[in-house]
């Protein structure tokens, strides 16, 4: 187990390098320099110099990712263009509220999905058909539907011809319960892609394995249908059914970003919009790092529930 | 015994049931109105190819079964009470308890994530009412009867950290531990080797001896059956066909199928065996309806009322049943008038070139992991071989899995690159493989398949390519029109037929075949057997014939050569080997073997080679069979033993051989 | 058949009597029997003919405006209704159709391609380049695909070329991955051996049996990818990151109707309808290449 660990940990560690750099020489690539193309038409000649003095343009490329890196892991990660904050404490109060989305999203929709996929998987297994359809259609309906159009009609819907929840408003964590009703929205719109997936996941990881020659034998020492399912069928197919969560996490962290677009929550995902709209390029190469080391942990965290599922995984 | 007056009950009795396999392209009746008994403490085996049902109706009796496949009509009464009309839940109570099971194949009959312990010691407080440490003991000493050693330690294992054998133990532990009336074994030891599937027949056999078990036992193999049933029922396209004891099925057989299968395996006695006989066309399709007799097709005395009728099983004698219009089957129908033509031996040791000679040859596989707290590691696949293989000559090579007789037939293909030694071969050499299924490039029609040599090697041009193809696959016996289609639209032996095709193409001189019949039924393989020996005589191709099958080996070979952990331990004239084996380890295999006779199985005596092969990372000094050979001594664990001349003819590895 | 008298056919005998075989294997059952690809197709015909027909129907052009009609809800004239300057929404829809496919077709070919070569050559090859291929592919796997997408459309501006470019670079890598995995399960079938032992070229047995084998697996993976696409770019125009107005993308037009949610309902619901459609006829097609490419499902 800890041989398994430090591996995959050496892996994240490679893996982390590897998105610090690529991210890093990518804004090389843009056309001009980060300064110019912040400027736009704004600034020139000795303005635009400065500029340049300012970001660190000048200085040879290796002292510049050499800085970058030291910048990044003292946490000192500059200041935005247009408000001039600290990037650092907009993403201390930018990433708890897309967190929070993340983890109710993935919680409920695990608590939902898994269930439903198992109770197809196990209606196909028996040769029922019509309920087997029905769930399986209507996920892959459901999977497919633009969120960022689902959101617009569950706002229609929800917020403003029902006015259930609040379409907007400020989000302070001293109020918990205005902050469930105003994220409750995009949650659900999000849980509702993610059940979609996690159910024909659930449901191919459990027929699976029902069909597999130690379900037989469970069967055939006369245990019950139930126990069957839960000590056999579901135990074993937990080990697809992990890997697929940690994936679809990905989805998950691309759906944040057109909810809270949306229902105008300030989370990550806004801040990257602004940025990018402001040409804030520090700010936006600061944000893709922190997107791609959250996904980037979470499967390191599901291989590692996945070892300590399967005593089978040895490396 | 339960006696109602003089008349023994039977413990199960089966009638008239009926099981279906919905499919897309329509219903398959796998299992077709069988009906048959078994009294308490009897073995019956169910004998019968793939697809004839044997193991649907052996799932079918406890409704285990698993859609598509149904249970639709028939009987089941055990102990007395009808099977068919008990719900789930009371199923449920005697399964386990009153009818144990264990299936085929056991690397995936046991919970990969559940220790032994936990999948062995529920089902005993649940049937037998223990606690939970009186279970656990139970379970304890069930695996030290099934023959595990150190089961307090191994019952804490993981599956995945036990071999086949050791699982497949497991199992008939698991199965037996609830002392069932009645034991359900299907194919219980077909994935084993055959030294292991000995040892698991005999302690199946002791254990329910001595509980009075009944047991029902599937397989496809008609040694076992003479060695450990009583009766026999035999099964064809879901019906059975000839059911009664094993003298007789074996002595006077009554029906066409079961009277050609036994003539289908080779004499394991025989000094100079014939032709081998072979039953011609293919089992039916059961997607289509069977009229009449289903075997009628491949029947010698089919007539016109076989087409029309189907025959229902009627007493041939006492203890005796068989479903034919013919009241002797093929008895009373006229043999071919001709004598078989007799298989030239090849053996004597100075009559043609050598063609292919391997000298101290080495395949070492080193592997190390990343992290680990294991040391490099060295499995010595195939260790210090040396062999030869004279023109037109077949050398047969056995041994069970891991002893490195695939990877001979890799390195002689240039496939991998020896450690060292080397081989030196005069003209090509090409390969049969083993799995028909994925020899073939799905995407490729016949035709190509076979011109693919002749292409990548620039041989002739398009019409001279064409002609060759038509003449190779008229040379394996199968028709033009098959060059058209796809290898999914052939059957295994018509594959296997192909795969010769194609390495005949280039005119090699030695045809390397890797278990060329092991995924092929009954029925089929002495066809592929008598093309190879065919053609061996019609074209002077030198044939190394790999193979764990004992009894084809020794038919089809002028040499065996028997390996064991990567070595060469003895060597020399086919019969002579099986006849007097010098190495212990050659005559440990032989007696593992079952042989399809009752009489002579009843003679055997049960010794059987104990333990398990030794794991290929141990470095061995000594004689490398010397953990688990009878005679070993204080110098075969320190001294190797060289493979030295042995008689005039022969060479073995052995110290003390005779 | 006699063997001595057979001559190669002429060449175009040859293209045309595989065309006539393709047709007919088309028609005799591999793919219309299969009812997920008469769905997809009743869904992407119509819709394909519709877009093509578009100039000679009776519709308003996608980009004039009718200060005369503004945001009137659906009826006969205007199908799906008309937006605050008045245009047609159901001819916009159309023309917004034609940049999904135009998007979800170049993204999967690219993908396809590009997938195909480099995890061929991964898988088949293994070693160093096996190793170099993967590290880029596991630091590119290692971003959301959006997320990725948008960082990319960052540096290289909107536009329909860089919307097709961001997004099959990021999805690629699962393309390699995918036939890198699948290489690697062929490369050990029995045939691939036998062609060895006659010496083929690494070419010849790529080329002949790698590619062959991997290609239907590989194509059900592309037309999830399209229908993925076409989510992605509506989603990247919808944030304002895509195609730029006034062209009438669909994730424009959900965009641009965000606004008059409550006046005007249509303007933003049915072209999302319409996307939906598109994204599960392709998951249809995918379902259906796939039943018909399955070597099993041959008689």
């Amino acid at each position: 187990m800890l041989a398994y660990s430090l591996k995959k940990l050496l892996q994240l560690v490679v893996t982390t390098i590897g998105v610090v750099t690529l991210v890093f020489f990518a804004m090389r690539l843009i056309p001009g320099d980060a300064a110019a193309a912040m400027a736009g038409d704004t600034l020139s000649g000795a303005a635009l110099e400065r500029l340049r003095e300012q970001m660190g343009l000048n200085e040879p490329l290796f002292v510049q990712f050499w800085n970058f890196l030291r910048n990044l892991l003292i946490f000192d990660l500059g200041r935005t263009m247009t408000t001039n904050l600290p990037v650092s404490d907009l993403i201390k109060s930018a990433a708890p509220i897309t967190l929070s989305i993340a983890l109710a999203t993935i919680v409920l929709a695990i608590a939902i999905a898994i269930p439903l996929g198992t109770m197809a998987a196990y209606m196909a297994h028996k040769g029922h058909k019509t309920l087997d359809n029905l769930i399986t259609g209507l996920a892959m309906i459901i999977a497919l539907m633009p969120s960022f159009w689902t959101a617009l009609v569950f706002l229609l819907i929800f917020s403003l011809t029902l006015g259930w929840f609040p379409a907007s408003g400020a989000i302070s964590w001293d109020d918990p319960y205005s902050v469930m009703m105003r994220l409750a929205l995009p949650i659900l719109v999000l849980s509702m892609s993610q059940v979609a997936i996690l159910s024909r996941m659930t449901r191919t990881a459990v027929l699976d394995v029902l069909s597999e020659d130690y379900v037989r034998t469970a069967r055939a020492m006369g245990w019950s249908e139930l126990r069957v399912l839960f000590r056999h069928a579901l135990k074993n197919a937990a080990l697809p059914i992990v890997t697929v969560v940690g994936l679809s996490f990905g989805n998950l962290l691309n759906g944040t970003v057109i909810v809270e677009a949306i229902f105008t929550i300030p989370g990550i995902g806004t801040v990257l919009i602004n940025g990018i709209n402001s040409r804030d390029y520090q700010l936006v190469q600061v944000l893709m790092i922190f997107y791609a080391l959250l996904f980037v942990f979470i499967n390191f965290a599901t291989d590692i529930l996945y070892r300590a599922l399967d005593p089978r995984v040895k490396f | 015994m339960i006696h109602q007056g003089n008349i023994p009950v039977p413990l199960l009795d089966v009638r008239n049931l009926r099981t279906e396999f919905e499919t897309d392209s329509g219903t398959v009746r796998a299992v077709d109105d069988a009906s048959f008994a078994i009294m308490p403490g009897e073995r019956i085996a169910v004998v019968g190819e793939s697809g004839s049902g044997k193991s649907a109706m052996a799932m079918s009796i406890l409704r285990l079964l698993v859609y598509p496949g149904r249970v639709v009509g028939g009987d089941v009464l055990l102990d007395g009470t009808n099977l068919a009309q008990l719900g789930e839940k009371q199923l449920n109570a005697l399964r386990g308890r009153t009818v144990g099971t264990v299936f085929q194949d056991p690397m995936s009959s046991l919970d990969p994530v559940m220790r032994v312990s936990k999948q062995m010691v529920a089902p005993i407080m649940r049937n037998l009412g223990m606690s939970y440490k009186d279970a656990y003991a139970e379970a304890v000493d069930w695996l030290r009867k099934v023959g595990i050693p150190d089961p307090e330690r191994r019952i804490t294992a993981f599956p995945f950290e036990m071999s086949g054998g050791m699982r497949q133990r497991v199992m008939i532990a698991m199965a037996l531990s609830c002392r069932p009336k009645l034991l359900i074994a299907d194919e219980p030891t077909t994935a084993l080797d055959v030294t292991i599937q000995a040892q698991i027949v005999e302690i199946m056999k002791t254990l329910t001896t001595q509980a009075n078990t009944a047991m029902l036992f599937i397989t496809h193999d008609l040694g076992l059956v003479a060695r450990l049933a009583d009766k026999v029922a035999v099964m064809y396209a879901g019906r059975i066909v000839e059911f009664g004891t094993v003298a007789k099925i074996f002595g006077a057989p009554c029906h066409p199928y079961t009277q050609s299968l036994l003539r289908t395996i080779p004499s394991p006695t025989a000094l100079h065996p014939a032709r081998l006989p072979q039953i011609p066309g293919l089992p039916p399709d059961m997607k289509q309806g069977i009229q009449g007799c289903a075997f009628r097709e491949r029947c010698a005395a089919a007539t016109e009322q076989c087409g029309r009728d189907t025959p229902k099983l009627t007493d041939r004698g006492v203890n005796h049943l068989a479903a034919c219009w013919q009241p002797e089957g093929l008895a009373g129908i006229a043999q071919e008038a001709a004598p078989r033509p007799e298989l030239r031996r090849n053996d004597s040791p100075f009559r043609d070139r050598v063609i292919v000679e391997i000298n101290n040859l080495n395949k070492h596989f080193i592997s190390s992991a990343f992290l680990s707290r294991a040391k490099r590691t060295v499995v010595r696949a195939v260790n210090g071989v040396n062999l030869r293989v004279r023109q037109g000559e077949t050398l047969g090579v056995v041994g069970e899995s891991g002893c490195g007789k695939s990877t001979l037939a890799r390195l002689l293909l240039g496939l991998e690159h020896p450690t060292s030694g080397e081989i030196f071969t005069e003209g090509l050499t090409q390969m049969v493989f083993q799995d028909p299924a994925s020899s073939f490039n799905p995407k490729m029609r016949i035709r190509s398949i076979i011109e693919e040599p002749l292409i990548v090697k620039r041989k002739g041009d398009w019409a001279s390519r064409q002609a060759r193809v038509e003449k190779l696959i008229d040379l394996v016996g199968l028709k033009l029109n098959h060059l058209d289609r796809f290898p999914s639209q052939l059957s295994g032996g018509q594959l296997q037929r192909v795969a010769v095709a194609r390495a005949l193409a280039l005119e090699p001189s030695v045809v390397v075949a890797d278990e060329p019949t092991s995924a092929l039924d009954v029925s089929v393989r002495a066809q592929i057997i008598n093309l190879l020996a065919d053609l061996k005589q019609e074209l002077g191709v030198a044939f190394i014939f790999i193979s764990h099958d004992l009894l084809t080996v020794r038919y089809i070979s002028d040499r065996i050569a028997v390996m064991y952990l990567g070595e060469v331990v003895e060597y020399g004239p086919a019969d002579l080997v099986f006849n007097s084996p010098a190495h212990p380890y050659t005559r440990a295999l032989i007696d593992a073997v079952p042989i399809p006779d009752p009489v002579k199985e009843a003679r055997r005596s049960s010794a059987v080679l104990q333990g398990e092969l030794p794991s290929p990372l141990d470095e061995i000094h000594g004689c490398a069979f010397a953990t688990r050979c009878p005679q070993a001594n204080q110098r075969c664990r320190d001294e190797k033993p060289k493979l030295r001349q042995h008689q005039k003819s022969r060479e073995a590895a052995c110290h003390y051989a005779k | 058949m006699s063997n001595s008298a057979i001559t190669p056919p002429p060449r175009a005998l040859v293209v045309w009597m595989a065309l006539g075989k393709t047709l007919a294997e088309l028609r005799a059952n591999r793919f219309l029997a299969n009812s997920k690809m008469r769905s997809a197709l009743a869904i992407l015909i119509p819709l394909s003919l519709l877009i093509l027909l578009a100039p000679v129907l009776p519709l308003q052009a996608p980009l004039q405006t009718n200060l005369m009609a503004m945001m009137q809800p659906p009826s006969l004239e205007h199908p799906f209704g008309t937006d605050r300057m008045g245009r047609d929404i159901f001819s916009r829809t159309l023309e917004g159709v034609k940049i999904s496919l135009k998007v979800g077709l170049s993204v999967a070919a690219l993908a396809l391609v590009m997938g195909m070569i480099l995890g061929t050559l991964a898988g088949f090859f293994g070693g160093l380049m096996d190793r170099s291929v993967m590290v880029i592919v596991d630091i590119l796997m290692a971003f959301p695909s959006l997320l990725l997408a948008i960082g990319l459309i960052a540096i290289m501006g909107t536009g329909l070329v860089p919307v097709v470019m961001a997004i099959a670079i990021a999805d690629i890598p699962r393309f390699i991955r995918l036939q890198r995995s699948l290489v690697l399960g062929l490369r050990t079938r029995a045939y691939i051996d036998a062609a060895r032992t006659v010496q083929a070229s690494q070419f010849w047995l790529m080329s002949r049996h790698i590619v062959p084998n991997s290609v239907a697996p590989m194509l059900v993976a592309a037309s999830i990818s399209a229908a993925n696409a076409i989510l992605v770019e509506a989603s990247l125009s919808f944030l304002g990151l895509g195609i730029m107005p006034p062209a009438p993308s669909l994730g424009n037009l959900i965009r641009e109707g965000q606004l008059y949610m409550e006046q005007a309902w249509w303007i933003s619901t049915l072209p999302g309808v319409v996307i939906l459609l598109i994204a599960i006829s392709f998951h249809f097609l995918s379902d259906g290449v796939r039943q018909a490419l399955d070597p099993r499902t041959r008689k």
